[in-house]
This record gives C-alpha cells, structure tokens and sequence, in this order.
C-alpha cells in the first residue's frame, strides 16, 4: 500500500513537473519525444508530415508536386500582397522586411495589446489600418496572402518567441492546455492523435506527428480544392472528434497555433504545401 | 465535483420529466434548459459539434407543435452538454496525464 503511494505521489509530481516547465523545456522535451520515436527522420523532415512516415505516399505525393496544385493560388496571392490598397500603401509598409520572409516569426506575442498575433491576424490588422474591410479567415484570398507570405520564408528557421510577461506565458501555457486536453463527444485530445499515437493509422490514415505541424502552412488539400490556414485544417481534427470548431483567429485557437509552432522552433519553413 | 452535484439532479429532473411533459410550455422549458446548458458548454471551451444540430431540431420541433418529440431532443442535448460539462471539469486537471514523457 505504501509504495503505491510513494508510486502516485511521484508520478504526480513528475507530471506537475512537466504541466509547470518552461516552454524552452517543453520543447526539448517535446522534440525529444518524436526523434526518439522516429530516429530515422530528421528534424526537418518532420514537416513533410505523413510523408515523412510513409514511402508509397510520398512517392505519390512527390509525383504531384511536379506540378504542385497550388501554382496558381499562390500567384494569386502575390499578385493581393503587391496590389496597393485604395490609399496607395500595400501589405509591405505593415511589415518588417516588407513582409517577406517573416512566417518564422509568427504568431508573436504582443505586448502591448497583450495577444497572440498569428500571421493571419496581422494581415487583417495591417487591413484595418487602411481602412480596408476585412478579411473572412481560414481559407480564400487571407489564405493565399499567407501562403504567399510562407514562400517568401522558404528554409527559414521557425524562431517563435515568449516574450519575458506573465501574459505571455500564460498564453502559452493555455495553448498547451488546449492540445492535451480531450475534448468532443470522442474524447480525444490532440496529444491522443498526435504524439501518442503518431505513426499508427487511425481509420484509412497514418497519423502525423506534431512536430513540424506548423512549417508548411496553409496547405492546399485536394478535398479542399484550395488553401486553408493552420486553423482551418484543426477545425477538421476538432469535428473528427465531434468538438464544434471555433471561430477564425479566437483566442484559443491564436493561443493553441501559439504553443504549436513554438514546439515546431528550430524547423525550417517548407510550405505551402500540398495535402490529400 | 461541485459541477456534477449541480449537474446530475438537473439531469435526472430532465429525464425524469419527459414522460409526462407534452405541453407546450413544458417544451419551451425544456429547450430553454438546453440552451443554457449549451452555452455553458461554450463558456467552458467544451462544445461538441453534436449539441447545436439537437437544439436546433428540437426548436423545429416546437415549431410544428411536436411537443413530445421537442422535449426529446431538447433533452438528448442537455444530456450531452452535461456530459460536456464533466469532460470540462475532469480536463482542468487531467489534461496532464497526456503530456510525453
Ligand atoms: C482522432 C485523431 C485526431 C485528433 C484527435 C486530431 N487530429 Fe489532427 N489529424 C488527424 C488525421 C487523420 C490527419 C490527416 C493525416 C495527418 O496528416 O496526420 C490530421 C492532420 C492534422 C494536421 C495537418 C498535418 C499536415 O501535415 O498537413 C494538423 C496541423 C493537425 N492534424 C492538428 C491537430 C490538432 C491541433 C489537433 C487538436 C485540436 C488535432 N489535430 C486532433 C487526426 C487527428
């Protein structure tokens, strides 16, 4: 009885231990999870996703990107970022480096509005800004801008930052939250699909790892016939599971599109790319 | 736990009721139910994608004078918030268990 006390006391520390860590320990710790698990891919292979995992479809999928379905909306969205705005200014003045190669930074914490900024977001903001109407989020002209936006980042490390403020961290920490928590009628956490059972095959499909989720959006998906961002391809995980997806660029989405990428640090940018 | 000795009497008054609740305000009352317990399921960032179709047919329900079919469904949504409700409250502390090791 006794040491099946000392087992649960432990094992409950060793797991606050891990719930209170810093993020920069979550990440090694998160990153030492997968390339153990799969010691014959390398770091950035992890954002070629399922074809990182599977070589028929790999093979397949390397035979459509001769001709990737994407070309013609990614041209779209340069032709959006280079068209200036009705009062002569364009996406480029909102933006560091006139927006070009800038994807690895995002989402960022700001610091004055106290909020996670996803690329998606800022693209909306630098709208308002110019008395622009806004754009509707997740997929169509925000999701060729952005993916636009991730080519001009092509090979760049993803660099996202925690910024030294307690609501930064507890962003994080709430996005980090969201992934491991279960949720839906099938009560499924993210972590469930993801990292416990990445490599295994749910249904018809071998399941991605985590790590590397972020590098290569948006994704153009052939059921889609389109881009969609980040958090349009985790509305899709949500209904899987029977949670109702949230809206666009909502807090629990920034903050889990936060952790995620932040998991993803030290991965280079390889998208857009295309899916199934 | 303080949820579930809120929540489960709540639950069982509701299934308790259907038998005999056919009236049109019993209807409304029970969809109103629904609604709150819905909404408290978004509050706590929980909302399964299975609550709002059962809301929405039980209103139609209503609409057509189906009272005993809205009190049904109306029920069947309150029954999968609560359970929503719990998987809340249980994920405010469990989400840990799922973290790599
Ligand atoms: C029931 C299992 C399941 C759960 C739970 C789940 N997913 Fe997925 N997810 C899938 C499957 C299947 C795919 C498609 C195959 C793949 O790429 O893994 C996928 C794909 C993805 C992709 C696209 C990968 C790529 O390379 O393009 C992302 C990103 C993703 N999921 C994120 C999430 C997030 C975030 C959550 C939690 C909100 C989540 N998923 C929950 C099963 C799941």
């Amino acid at each position: 009885m006794k040491s099946l006390f000392n087992i649960l006391v432990v094992s409950l520390l060793l797991a606050l231990s891990s719930a209170y860590a810093t993020p920069e320990q979550d990440k090694e710790t998160f990153q030492n999870f997968y390339t153990e698990m799969f010691p014959d891919i390398s770091l950035e292979g992890f954002g070629d996703g399922v074809y990182a995992l599977d070589q028929d479809a790999r093979d397949q999928w390397e035979a459509m990107n001769d001709f990737p379905p994407y070309e013609e909306d990614l041209e779209e969205g340069e032709e959006l970022f280079n068209t200036p705005f009705s009062n002569g200014k364009t996406y480029a003045n909102c933006f560091e480096n006139d927006g070009k190669n800038i994807r690895q930074n995002y989402p960022l914490f700001d610091t004055k509005q106290n909020k996670v900024i996803t690329l998606e977001l800022a693209i909306n903001n630098c709208r308002e800004s110019n008395g622009e109407e806004l754009l509707r989020y997740k997929k169509g002209e925000i999701a060729k801008l952005s993916a636009y936006m991730t080519y001009t980042s092509k090979d760049s490390l993803i660099n996202v930052k925690t910024p030294d403020s307690k609501e930064a961290l507890a962003a994080y920490e709430a996005g980090k939250q969201y992934y491991y928590s279960k949720r839906g009628q099938l009560n499924f956490s993210c972590a469930n699909c993801h990292t416990q059972n990445a490599g295994r095959r749910a249904r018809s499909e071998t399941l991605s790892p985590a790590l590397g989720h972020p590098t290569h959006f948006p994704v153009y998906r052939m059921k889609w016939a389109g881009f969609g961002t980040l958090q349009r391809r985790i509305d899709s995980c949500n209904k899987q599971v029977r949670a109702q997806p949230l809206s666009g660029q909502s807090e629990d989405y920034r903050n889990l599109e936060y952790f995620l990428t932040y998991m993803s640090n030290g991965l280079p940018i390889n998208g857009p790319a295309s899916r199934k | 736990m303080k949820i579930k000795t809120i929540l489960l009497p709540l639950l069982l008054t509701l299934i308790c009721s259907t038998a005999y609740a056919q009236t049109s305000s019993e209807a409304e009352q029970a969809i109103q139910s629904a609604d709150k317990l819905w909404a408290a399921t978004i509050t706590a960032g929980h909302e399964w994608n299975t609550i709002k179709p059962l809301v929405a047919q039980a209103k139609q329900a209503l609409k057509t004078n189906d009272f005993s079919a809205a009190i049904t469904l109306a029920n069947r949504a309150s029954e999968q918030s609560v359970l929503a409700l719990i998987q809340a409250e249980h994920e405010k502390t469990n989400w840990v268990n799922n973290l790599p090791k």
